[in-house]
């Protein structure tokens, strides 16, 4: 393999980094400006830019596609990634709980009722299920939490549909842990149910966000344009 | 408005260009102090065409790779020239106060 088609090769990989669609429609196209830009003699990519084309890549994942006119859809994006990242402290806190359950000698603590935890995480014989179950819990919110903001994101109506709905199921889950701890097993200690509490305000505020009439207006729009027949397809990689 | 996009969007303002010719004209623009690297052209390319500041001009195809122009859109030429006169606003203020001989000194 020749310098040039090595860098090139390199190139391409690094473009992996980027959102599929992105890469789809505009790949060959940075592909030769990275080409063009590379001084002669250079075989593989610098440290910078890979640090580079890293960074960008994740961002267009992260980063929602909506227009500087969406406003309020663009805002409920973040406040649903300032959910996750609430959550993923939940989470966290659902770990560090897995380390200091697992230090407890059972011989001698079995039988000891913890005030601290929630839920079934005070029934001893109970903690392992129920730990386990707090974090594959832990981590389906986080999963939902990014997938509604990322599918809002790519402006799909059902999108707030769906988090309409998901936070209806959330907030009876925090009505019940709220009225009897016992009866739930997620929360798992007093932290993890703070933590929860303080998600709800994140979520309502997103909910607002995605049903206000100027998002609204916008959601309708791209229904519109998605029924449009499609335009000339761009050249592809 | 940050100073990146400010100056792809100068570069687009006398006529479409390309992604290379976009760098090399920022260069330029910025007296050799800012060079974008393509990773960052083509992010802050994707977001201005979402935003619908800048849009497709044409594509070519030259030494078998592809060259798509980008071009502004009137949004985009209101845009930068609001941030334009904004600048030069505050370039304005600040030089007449730098030089009470100019202006009206305080």
């Amino acid at each position: 393999m020749t310098g040039q088609a090595g860098l090139e090769q390199r190139y391409r990989r690094l473009l992996a980094w980027y959102p599929r669609a992105f890469r789809r429609e505009n790949g060959p196209e940075i592909l030769a400006v990275l080409m063009a830009c590379a001084p002669d003699g250079q075989r593989r990519p610098g440290l910078a830019e890979y640090a580079n084309l890293i960074r960008n890549g994740l961002l267009l994942r992260l980063r929602p596609g909506l227009p500087r006119s969406a406003r309020t859809v663009r805002a409920a994006v973040w406040l649903m990634y300032a959910g996750a990242a609430l959550s993923t402290l939940n989470l966290i806190n659902s770990v560090y709980l897995t380390i200091a359950l697992a230090s407890i000698d059972d011989n001698k603590l079995h039988h000891v009722r913890l005030p601290e935890l929630t839920g079934y995480l005070q029934v001893p014989p109970l903690r392992p299920l129920a730990v386990a179950v707090g974090i594959v819990g832990d981590l389906v919110v986080i999963a939902l939490w990014l997938w509604m903001a990322r599918s809002a994101g790519q402006r799909r109506n059902w999108a707030r549909i769906a988090a309409a709905a998901l936070f209806g199921l959330a907030t009876m889950d925090i009505s019940v842990a709220l009225a009897d701890p016992r009866l739930i097993s997620l929360t798992g200690s007093l932290g993890g149910l703070a933590v929860l509490v303080l998600t709800w305000p994140v979520g309502v505020a997103a909910v607002c966000l995605l049903w206000l009439p100027a998002s609204t207006a916008f959601f309708k729009r791209q229904d519109l344009a998605s029924a449009q027949p499609p335009g000339p397809a761009l050249s592809g990689e | 408005m940050q100073e990146a996009t400010f100056l792809i969007l100068t570069a687009l303002a006398d006529g479409s260009q390309h992604g290379y010719g976009i760098i090399a004209d920022v260069l330029e623009i910025s007296g050799d102090r800012v060079r974008l690297r393509p990773g960052t052209l083509y992010s802050a390319l994707d977001r201005l065409r979402t935003d619908e500041l800048i849009e497709v001009d044409r594509e070519e195809v030259a030494d078998g790779r592809l060259r798509r122009y980008y071009r502004l859109t009137p949004t985009g030429t209101r845009l930068l020239a609001a941030e334009a006169a904004r600048l030069q606003a505050n370039a304005g203020a600040a030089l007449t106060r730098l030089n009470p001989a100019a202006g009206t000194a305080r």
